[in-house]
């Protein structure tokens, strides 16, 4: 009658059972030739889908270009983008599909920091070499806790974007009152320590701290308070749609201060706020509009032959793009030098790739701790390496190119 | 002084959207006591069909009531298809999730042809803000509002004189009643939904040009317009305004004193405080216990 | 099938799949799916519990899973708190916020709860994202170390097995609680709030114990998910998980053992083939959706167990037996109850609605072993006063004593503890119940066997089982409707609804029993059984309050008559003396000079026909 107790011992049997079956199928699963296929988890679909775009611009084009040259050690890689709508666990998910199901040599990953983030555990423990080619979480790469293995990434940093910005937005400022504009997202609450951090170190304290959620469209409030407070030099984390809404609540409270932005800003806030965004600067790691070296003009012709672009300016995220070209050529460049698709030799080849890319030379990618030093450096783009991007007549270009140069 | 002048206006503004969604779901609800869950898409539908036909080379003045006839017809449709026969017994669950779905596809739909990103919609009133000393308004956001309480009252004057506004007020007395009386109760419903998509669609097309027209741009606003019109208690349009354009000043008076960030926290702890106080909502009637 | 074999099935074929899945050898990735199915269907079998018993849906069912994944990854990670107490602590919290969340339940329905619950999500969101010190805001808490249980560590491969054991517990609970007296009550409540509480059962307290357990069970899921995942993120905890959620419920079939469990697994799997149409993913998940709602409304396994209901289904005839049969009386109704003494004692009650006094000043005094009769033309406020005696509503003024004690404040369900009992005017069976469960909820009260004897199915609960089945199948013998005993209660013949309703109240081991018009809609023939009856019970010391339009039904049965007229009495005494007393006349015919017939096998003058 009262079957919970043999329930139990039911349980314990299969759960030893279990463990059992684990452990042999464990040993024999070690050691596995991975496949010539790089994996990624982008926004394909929802509110985000065109970041995910961006990537699949530069990567895919990467991978034609490389394959059409006869591939990596004689195999043609394949590139295979799973849709995580922007959400963590979906992300995980596929990355676990990646590594585990279709056991990808290496994976590239997409725009949010949030999904960089909540992927660390799984790729440590699946050994599996990460490249993330936006998101520019500090943490993504530098982890508070245990040692960062396997992500690496070539993109920005928040770490090194905030004195960026901080000493762009210094250099331009006329009273020295510079505030900060951040969304309520991880990426925004991520880059305010570091910011807060540059601007401290720079000797001008950030005079104004004002956040916003996704999917505002009156940012009046924190206009003024950020006016009143004198700041002539906005600090920004925002991405197109909100900041056409801030652009546009500057000029309903007409406010016009000088705007130095990160990059979620893209091509396509020309399309929608006009005139309104002439000045304003992004940075970045790249621009497609302008004038381009040969080898980016053929790059940018083959993408828009294979996407049906119209003009550079359809390239929403021009540094996404291109750094997600740059990154698929250091993992292929990796491959080589590994000699196998072997994920940790791959791994250890990162360090000794030498390649001169759209968005910078790498000599080399990237570095391990010289001893007695503090930490390796995972991230490919030396914050010297980072441009300047303005908006000029609605089009976003490098600042060189613009009458916004300093 | 010059602040709460600012918030007072963004806020009317804001609310007037809600209003314009909120009256919509009040209007089904008088008549079927059920809902379109896809109202905010409906909304949606209206922003972006209008971009889409003005990027077609139609004139806007042709473009927008094109956007609400087609808005419209949807409206109808989701009745007759998605309400109508899940709407029998008195668990809501059928119709709420039947519309889910079909907002989940129109939403995707559009972000798989239409793209994800906003774009633009022109209007001649958003081209310059009025300025009263430091604060300022397009005159597109006042008209919002204006147009709110116009829609309103013009609702109230079609449900006292026309023959289809009686006869909607006979269907949400009692709809059964209604019925024997020769009403013909589902067309009469399917007008209510058509007309409720129609001022949704009004209200996106309201929005578009100080926003942007999106496909996500309606799934937050559809919500909490129905948390309005619930917490009103779906009992008249007045009501229902009235609720809308408060919640939106509340929600700018929260972004400006409290906290911009836990403006939706704040704002629906309210909206539950509220509904525990009045469980049939603000204006709602008292049903008593018949036992 | 009955429920326990259908329980045990799916206990034993779902764990023979889950070690034949296993000694496939199958990836780490798709052990991981699915041991995330599984805790999914944790979730979606609480859930279950709450839609398809209580009647109850949240649409914030993914704020209560966050919360038992937030609390044990903040535990673990910011106070090193151990595994199991970690998820312990998830559950309780959940648990403890399902009981605020189920507050609202008490005043506000339907679709206003369902609203309610869509803000607490909001809400829950909201919080998440600004409360960084503690959520880690939007980038969520990360670097969660795996489970240690007794020095194992719980390596995915060992962590399957925990999913795989705790989902089994969780739905053995939920079957216990839907197969027990608790199931039941709450399908009472969702049924008929007023027939519930009626007889006995807390309506709010059921309600509340429902939420509390689907929300234990959605933050047990949320805190198995933090030591699957290693990180919990807000993202993870929209409103579209919410409908994720009620869609596994929706897509296996409500209230179904296996439907849950389908639903989980459904939407677990299909989005993973979805991938392939990338941007239109979303778009096939609705159509999907859709598609079943339109095609299976009842979900996947309801509408194929109705299928093989169909197809099996051989035509049964059943006969009403000749009622009342007073030998079917129960033991526990038998004696007890000395006749003559006063059983409830009412002074002066006076209800107002607004400006209406519906009840203005009645007094009355019921004695045990008599029936006592409550006449009045329609809109006299006889109904108003048995709901003012059963605790339905508050008296504006005035008090009752029932048993020497007085109900003042007291809630229809206490009393009706009290043995006090009473059947409606527009009958309120549980329709969806068949006709020995309704008797059975009558016997709700008189169980004594613990939630944790229910649950665990110990000795107490069978016995104690079998015994209320047999006193219940007595109460239907006395009524005569054994032979429908599984019947659901809609399907019956209104006549047979009338006993049926009488054999529930009697099921309360009465008192005092409350009669609101049961002879309405009877024939000639069932009304004399039904005046048999209730003599029959009488003749045990119960006092029967008979509210009638039948007034010779009354007349014969009364040992004493109260006549009203816009709620106030206007006569008292015996049926002989108040049937001539010439102010009833005057309520039934209005003044004049009209002479009544006075013979006494003629219909008697106060016939305001029957309704």
């Amino acid at each position: 009658m009262a079957h919970s107790p043999t329930k139990v011992t039911r349980l314990g049997s299969k759960l030893l059972a279990g463990a059992i079956v684990v452990t042999i199928g464990a040993t024999s699963a070690v050691a596995q030739v991975a496949q010539p296929c790089i994996g990624a988890s982008l926004e394909l679909a929802g509110p985000l889908a065109h970041t995910g775009l961006q990537v699949r611009l530069g990567a895919e084009t990467a991978i034609d270009e490389i394959n059409a040259a006869g591939g990596v050690l004689g195999q043609k890689l394949k590139f295979i983008a799973y849709d995580d709508q922007g959400e963590p666990s979906r992300a995980v998910d596929n990355g676990r599909r990646i590594g585990e199901k279709d056991n990808c040599v290496a994976m590239v990953g997409g725009f949010r920091s949030p999904n960089a983030l909540a992927l660390r555990e799984p790729i440590d423990e699946m050994g599996l070499p990460w490249v993330g080619v936006i998101s520019a979480g500090t943490r993504v790469i530098e982890w508070e806790k245990g040692v960062n293995k396997w992500m690496f990434r070539v993109s920005m940093k928040d770490r090194w974007v905030g004195p960026f910005l901080v000493d762009e937005a210094k250099a331009r400022s006329k009273s020295g009152k510079i505030g900060l504009m951040f969304e309520a997202t991880g990426w925004g609450q991520g880059a305010v320590p570091d910011v807060e951090a540059a601007a401290v170190a720079k000797g001008l304290p950030l005079v104004g701290k004002e956040t916003f959620n996704i999917g505002d469209q009156d940012m009046s409030a924190q206009l003024i308070r950020m006016r009143d407070a004198g700041a002539d030099t906005l600090i920004m984390y925002v991405v197109d749609r909100e900041a056409n809404q801030i652009l546009r609540s500057m000029e309903r409270i007409g406010y016009k201060p000088t705007i130095v932005s990160a990059w979620g800003i893209s091509s396509q806030l020309g399309k929608t706020a006009g005139a309104l965004t002439d000045g304003i600067l992004v940075a970045g790691t790249f621009a497609w509009n302008g004038d381009l070296t040969p080898r980016a003009k053929k790059v940018y012709e083959a993408m828009a032959a294979k996407f049906n672009l119209q003009s550079p300016n359809d390239i929403l995220l021009p540094s996404g793009a291109a750094n997600a070209y740059d990154g698929i050529y250091i993992i292929a460049e990796a491959i080589k030098l590994a000699g196998a698709f072997d994920r940790d030799k791959v791994r250890e080849a990162f360090y000794k790739v030498k390649y001169e890319g759209l968005t910078a030379k790498f000599d080399p990618a990237f570095e391990k701790a010289a001893p007695g030093a503090i930490a390796e450096r995972h991230d490919a783009i030396k914050p010297s390496q980072y441009r300047l991007l303005a908006f000029h007549e609605n089009v976003l270009k490098a600042v060189e190119q613009t009458p916004f140069k300093r | 002084m010059e602040q709460i002048l600012q918030f007072v206006l963004s806020g009317l503004s804001q609310g007037g959207i809600y209003a314009l969604v909120a009256i919509g779901y009040y209007m089904m609800w008088a008549a079927t006591k059920a809902a379109n869950f896809t109202h905010g898409d409906i909304f949606m539908l209206g922003a972006v069909s209008t971009v889409i036909l003005a990027g077609l080379g139609i004139p806007l003045p042709l473009a927008m009531p094109l956007a609400i006839l087609l808005s419209a017809a949807a409206g109808a449709l989701i009745e007759r298809v998605a309400v109508r026969p899940f709407n029998q017994g008195p668990s809501s669950v059928g119709w709420m999730l039947t519309t889910i779905a079909i907002g989940l596809m129109m939403e995707s739909a559009f972000t798989a042809t239409y793209g994800p990103l906003g774009k633009p919609l022109y209007s001649p009133l958003a081209q310059s803000p009025i300025r009263i000393s430091g604060t300022g308004i397009y005159p597109q956001e006042l008209l919002i509002p204006v147009v709110a309480i116009a829609i309103m009252l013009a609702l109230e004057i079609f449900y006292q004189r026309t023959i289809v506004g009686r006869a909607m007020l006979a269907v949400a007395a009692n709809r059964i009643a209604a019925g024997l009386m020769g009403i013909n109760v589902n067309r009469i419903s399917m007008i209510a939904y058509a007309m409720a998509a129609g001022i949704g669609a009004l209200a996106g097309i309201l929005l578009a040009p100080v926003a942007e027209a999106s496909p996500a741009m309606g799934a937050l606003i559809g919500l909490k317009a129905f948390v309005i019109a619930i917490v009103a208690g779906m009992s008249s349009a007045r009501g229902v305004v009235f609720v809308a354009l408060a919640y939106g000043v509340l929600e700018k008076m929260i972004e400006g004193f409290i906290s911009t960030g836990a403006r939706n926290a704040i704002g629906f702890g309210v909206m539950i405080l509220l509904l525990l106080i009045f469980p049939n909502g603000i204006f709602g009637k008292r049903e008593v216990v018949k036992v | 099938m009955k429920p326990h074999h259908q329980f045990w099935l799916i206990l034993i074929l779902g764990f023979a799949g889950l070690y034949l899945f296993r000694e496939l050898g199958p990836t780490n990735y798709a052990i991981g799916v699915l041991t995330r199915c599984m805790i999914l269907a944790i979730v979606a079998v609480g859930l279950n519990l709450l839609i398809g018993q209580a009647g109850l849906v949240s649409l914030g069912q993914a704020a209560l899973y966050g919360i038992g994944a937030y609390v044990a990854a903040w535990l673990t990670l910011r106070a090193d708190v151990p595994f199991l107490p970690a998820v312990v602590s998830g559950v309780v919290a959940a648990g403890l916020m399902g009981a605020a969340l189920a507050y609202p339940s008490v005043r506000v329905r339907g679709v206003y709860l369902a609203v309610i619950t869509i803000a607490f999500g909001l809400v829950f969101q909201n919080v998440l994202v600004e409360w960084v010190p503690v959520t880690g805001g939007t980038l969520g808490l990360t670097g969660i170390p795996r489970g240690e249980v007794f020095g194992v560590r719980l390596t995915r491969q060992i962590y399957f097995w925990v999913a795989a054991g705790s989902l089994a517990a969780s739905f053995n609970i939920v079957y216990a609680l839907t197969y027990s007296r608790y199931g039941r009550a709450m399908r009472a409540t969702a049924q008929s709030e007023n027939a519930a509480s009626a007889l006995g059962i807390d309506v709010a307290r059921t309600r509340m114990f429902a939420f509390v357990v689907s929300a234990s069970l959605a933050g047990l899921a949320g805190a198995l998910y933090t030591f699957l995942n290693l990180f919990v993120n807000y993202e993870t905890f929209t409103f579209f998980q919410s409908v994720s959620f009620l869609l596994m419920v929706i897509f296996g079939g409500i209230g179904t053992l296996l439907g849950p469990l389908v639903g989980a697994g459904i939407l677990t799997y299909v989005p993973e083939l979805f991938q392939d149409f990338r941007e239109w993913q979303v778009f096939f998940y609705g159509a999907m959706l859709a598609a079943v709602m339109f095609l299976m409304p009842r979900g996947i396994v309801g509408t194929i167990s109705k299928l093989a209901v169909w197809l099996t289904a051989r035509p049964q005839t059943r006969d009403a037996k000749p009622w009342p049969s007073p030998a079917a009386l129960p033991v526990t109704m038998v004696g007890g109850h000395v006749e003559g003494t006063v059983v409830a004692e009412i002074k002066r009650f006076t209800i107002r609605f607004g400006g209406l006094t519906a009840v203005n000043e009645a007094s009355m005094s019921i004695k045990a072993g008599t029936v006592h009769g409550l006449i009045g033309p329609n809109g006299a406020g006889k109904s108003s006063l048995l709901n003012l005696m059963s605790g339905f509503y508050q008296p504006t003024s005035g008090t009752m004593q029932f048993l020497g004690a007085p109900t003042a404040g007291i809630a229809s369900s206490h009393l009706a503890r009290r043995g006090l009992a009473r059947t409606f005017q527009n009958t309120e069976l549980f329709g969806d119940m068949t006709v020995l469960e309704n008797v059975l909820v009558g016997l709700h009260c008189q169980y004594k066997a613990t939630l944790a004897e229910t649950i665990l199915r110990l000795p107490r609960f069978f016995t104690e089982e079998r015994a209320m089945v047999g006193e219940a199948t007595q109460l239907l013998e006395l009524v005569g409707l054994t032979d429908y005993a599984d019947e659901l209660a809609r399907n019956l013949p209104f006549g047979h609804q009338r006993r049926l309703e009488i054999a529930r109240a009697l099921a309360l081991r009465p008192k005092l029993l409350l009669l609101d018009e049961p002879a309405a809609g009877l024939t000639h023939g069932e009304i004399e059984q039904l005046k048999e009856l209730v003599q029959t019970l009488t003749a045990q010391g119960i006092a029967v309050v008979l509210v009638e339009h039948h007034v010779d039904m009354v007349m014969s049965l009364s040992h004493e008559v109260t006549v009203l007229d816009y709620g106030q009495v206007i006569a008292s005494g015996e049926p002989a003396a108040v049937q001539y007393d010439p102010k009833v006349i005057e309520a039934y015919f209005g003044t004049g000079d009209l002479l009544v017939p006075a013979s006494e096998n003629e219909r008697p003058p106060v016939v305001a026909g029957s309704a």
